[in-house]
């Protein structure tokens, strides 16, 4: 008995003191990575860099990847039943503030990661977003999209519009009616700017512990839907449709608000051929956010497994060159400030006619407001959705539809 | 007894059997009872948070304050009706036409009716989302023959969500319908239909005071399975109306009670809440199936 009780503390011992346990570059590491989309065709380069071999000539990456909304669903769901998940989650930034409070992540900030030290260069709204309240930094954010305009230049000239330079939503309406001309569509939908005035709707639900405040902003995002709407400048499109997709590929579509990594998906399959499309600052040089991939080390994962996997988020994260790399590879924009100054973001980009597109990109990422995230921000994005949907459908009025939602997220979220 | 092939013996049937209820407690009634305990509680599905005990809270919520629930539960009902029980007004009849004397290659009808039950929900969706597409779609392209009008906005709008999932719930469900009918009809002795026609009875008439009569325990089957079934559709809303993020689109048209449960539990991650929504539904559907089979008894005993 007496041998089962110093054993027992003797693990207890082990146990606790495991999480100091530090990386060993003598030791072999296979760390496992889950994934979404085509974050593995990037980092799968960024592993097999010179300046990463050289780095950690002991660690080898094995990935798991799946689609977007598998990939989250398979992570919360092992996550929820306290299983083994691979050594690194991606997370999309929309499923960040699920964890936030709640927890399940390992706090970087604590020791033995210490991120603090590493942040610091790395955009602040992405870290703010993976920061709780009581200061754990549970993910590191390793690209960030900046929201521009991208708008075709030859559709543009034609209409004898300039879209470079527009000062407010009303001047890009105008723009936009200009260019609906012959079955081109100005913007594939109407709830397509809908988040841009909430600066991509990935948190910033809620002001003073209450949701859809400030109330001027969030009518004011139903009022922007409307008022595109009833220019009739839209092709009705849903996003990632069959018919959404054709109508890019047929040049049927004029400008889109998105992120950066639209201009890969505009580059690899809507619409390849190069020269067509430019970047625009958002009308009335709106700073906002769509999207964002962050990095985390879920708590299940064992401790030596930790600190290999620490070492590749920190590469993926604070490394030029992982973050370079990946930017070329699917047009992750990096998170990485320092990046920024490279030269690379000053090149001319053959597929926007030779546009110095990064500038642009950079700027806005530099300069996008901090949100803050909530557990209720899905439920909330669900509820939000069918406001837009029934102001597009001209149901009711933002006013009102702003109301509806109110009521239903209040008495969702009690 | 001591004989250990005599023991051997008595143990084999229950080592037999073993497999089906080891199988029924991991996967079948411990999640049953687990989801009971979870709808007495506060539990999310993510996070370091220990469950909260909350009694009958996420009951009374859901029946309550919640916004969606009950719409939810009435475009579930709505959709039976014009999905689910519909179909039987086809599948009946179908299933006495390829019954009849005279068709040929009765099987090749059989498979060809059964294929859209078999075909995964998933791709007959997104065919079906293709087809009824504003801009795009067959069906759209087809009325604009006959039309000069406005395009239908299917899948935009709250009437035209229900319209494209009754037409999916009919198609992919009529078959299996069909088949159960048919199954019922060949049970069904060929005499009383001869004796009918020495009679002079019509066609019509045969069916209606032999078949129909006669078939009734086979309704009252195919009608529960439906009432099962339809009360808990999920995936065709779901994929039409383009997953969580959207809530059954157009002012939650496609909205079903499963949908809003998985909802609730997988993208709010409100465990509790997701279970206390799926024992309403469970009661929701005893009643239902009460109500049919009362029905199937007042019609037995006229």
């Amino acid at each position: 008995m007496k041998r089962l009780y110093s054993f027992l503390v003797l693990a207890l011992v082990a146990i606790t003191l495991l999480p100091a346990q530090a990386f060993d570059p003598a030791k072999k590491y296979e760390v496992t990575f889950g994934g979404y989309g085509d974050l593995e065709k990037a980092y799968a380069e960024v592993f097999k860099s010179a300046d990463f071999k050289a780095k950690y000539p002991n660690i080898t990456v094995k990935f798991q990847t799946a689609d977007f909304g598998g990939h989250h669903t398979r992570l919360t769901t092992i996550l929820a039943a306290g299983e083994q998940t691979n050594d690194i989650e991606a997370l999309e930034v929309g499923f960040i503030a699920q964890f936030v409070e709640a927890g399940g992540l390992t706090d970087l900030n604590a020791a033995p990661f210490k991120a603090g030290v590493f942040t610091k260069d790395i955009v602040k709204f992405a870290v703010a977003n993976a920061t709780t309240d009581s200061g754990s930094l549970i993910a590191m954010p390793v690209d960030i999209a900046p929201a521009v305009l991208f708008y075709r230049e030859d559709l543009a000239k034609k209409a004898g519009v300039k879209m470079d330079a527009l000062k407010n939503w009303d001047e890009y309406i105008a723009a936009l009616k200009k260019l609906s001309v012959g079955g081109v569509y100005g913007i594939e939908h109407p709830s397509a700017v809908q988040a841009i005035p909430l600066n991509g709707g990935k948190g910033g639900w809620f002001s003073g512990g209450k949701p859809l405040e400030p109330k001027a902003k969030f009518v004011d995002a139903l009022k922007l839907v409307e008022k595109v709407k009833a220019a009739k400048v839209d092709g009705d499109l849903g996003a990632w449709s069959g018919p959404w997709s054709q109508a890019y590929l047929d040049g049927k579509v004029a400008t889109a608000v998105n992120g950066a990594w639209f201009g890969g998906t505009l580059r690899t399959w809507l619409s390849p051929e190069p020269g067509k499309w430019r970047v625009a600052y958002l009308p009335g040089k709106i700073m906002a956010s769509l999207g964002g991939t962050y990095l985390s080390i879920p708590q299940t994962v064992p401790a030596p497994r930790k600190a290999a996997a620490w070492e590749v988020i920190k590469y993926l994260t604070t490394s030029p060159n992982a973050q370079l790399i990946s930017f070329r590879a699917i047009d992750a924009f990096p998170a990485l400030t320092t990046v920024y100054k490279d030269p690379v973001m000053d090149e001319p980009v053959a597929f926007y006619g030779g546009q110095k597109v990064r500038k642009i990109f950079a700027d806005v990422a530099l300069n996008i407001p901090e949100n803050k995230v909530s557990e209720y921000d899905n439920l909330i994005l669900g509820i939000w959705n069918g406001a837009v949907t029934s102001v597009v459908n001209g149901k009711a009025t933002p006013e009102a539809a702003y109301a509806d939602a109110l009521k239903k997220i209040r008495a969702t979220i009690e | 007894m001591a004989n250990p092939a005599a023991r051997r013996q008595k143990i084999a049937p229950y080592v037999f059997i073993a497999p089906f209820f080891v199988l029924f407690l991991v996967f079948g009634l411990y999640p049953i009872g687990y989801s009971i305990w979870s709808s007495f509680f506060s539990m999310k599905l993510i996070g370091n948070a220990a469950p909260e005990f909350v009694g009958f809270r996420n009951y009374v919520n859901v029946l309550t304050v919640d916004p969606f629930f009950y719409q939810a539960l009435l475009n579930t009902v709505i959709l039976l009706f014009t999905g689910s029980l519909l179909q039987h007004f086809i599948a009946l009849p179908l299933a006495i036409l390829v019954n009849g004397r005279f068709v040929r290659g009765r099987e090749l009808f059989k498979t060809a009716y059964f294929l859209p039950y078999i075909t995964s929900t998933v791709s007959v969706v997104v065919i079906f989302g293709t087809l009824f597409d504003t801009n795009y779609g067959l069906v759209n392209w087809l009325i604009g023959l006959f039309s000069d009008g406005e395009k239908i906005r299917w899948l935009q709008e709250a009437p035209g969500i229900k319209a494209v999932l009754s037409v999916i719930l009919n198609w992919k469900f009529v078959g299996f319908n069909m088949v159960v009918y048919l199954a019922g009809l060949q049970a069904i002795p060929t005499e009383l239909y001869e004796a009918a026609e020495v009679d002079g009875a019509t066609k019509l008439r045969q069916h209606l005071s032999i078949t129909l009569p006669l078939l009734l325990p086979v309704i009252f089957f195919a009608v529960s399975l439906s009432i099962i079934g339809g009360m808990q559709i999920f995936e065709e809303p779901y994929i039409l109306t383009g997953g969580y993020d959207n809530m059954g689109g157009d002012a939650n048209s496609g909205l079903t009670a499963a949908y809003y449960l998985m909802f609730t539990a997988f993208k709010a991650y409100r465990l509790g809440k997701g279970s206390a929504i799926a024992w309403i539904l469970f009661l929701v559907i005893i009643a239902l199936n009460a109500v049919n089979r009362r029905v199937t008894r007042h019609l037995e005993n006229r």
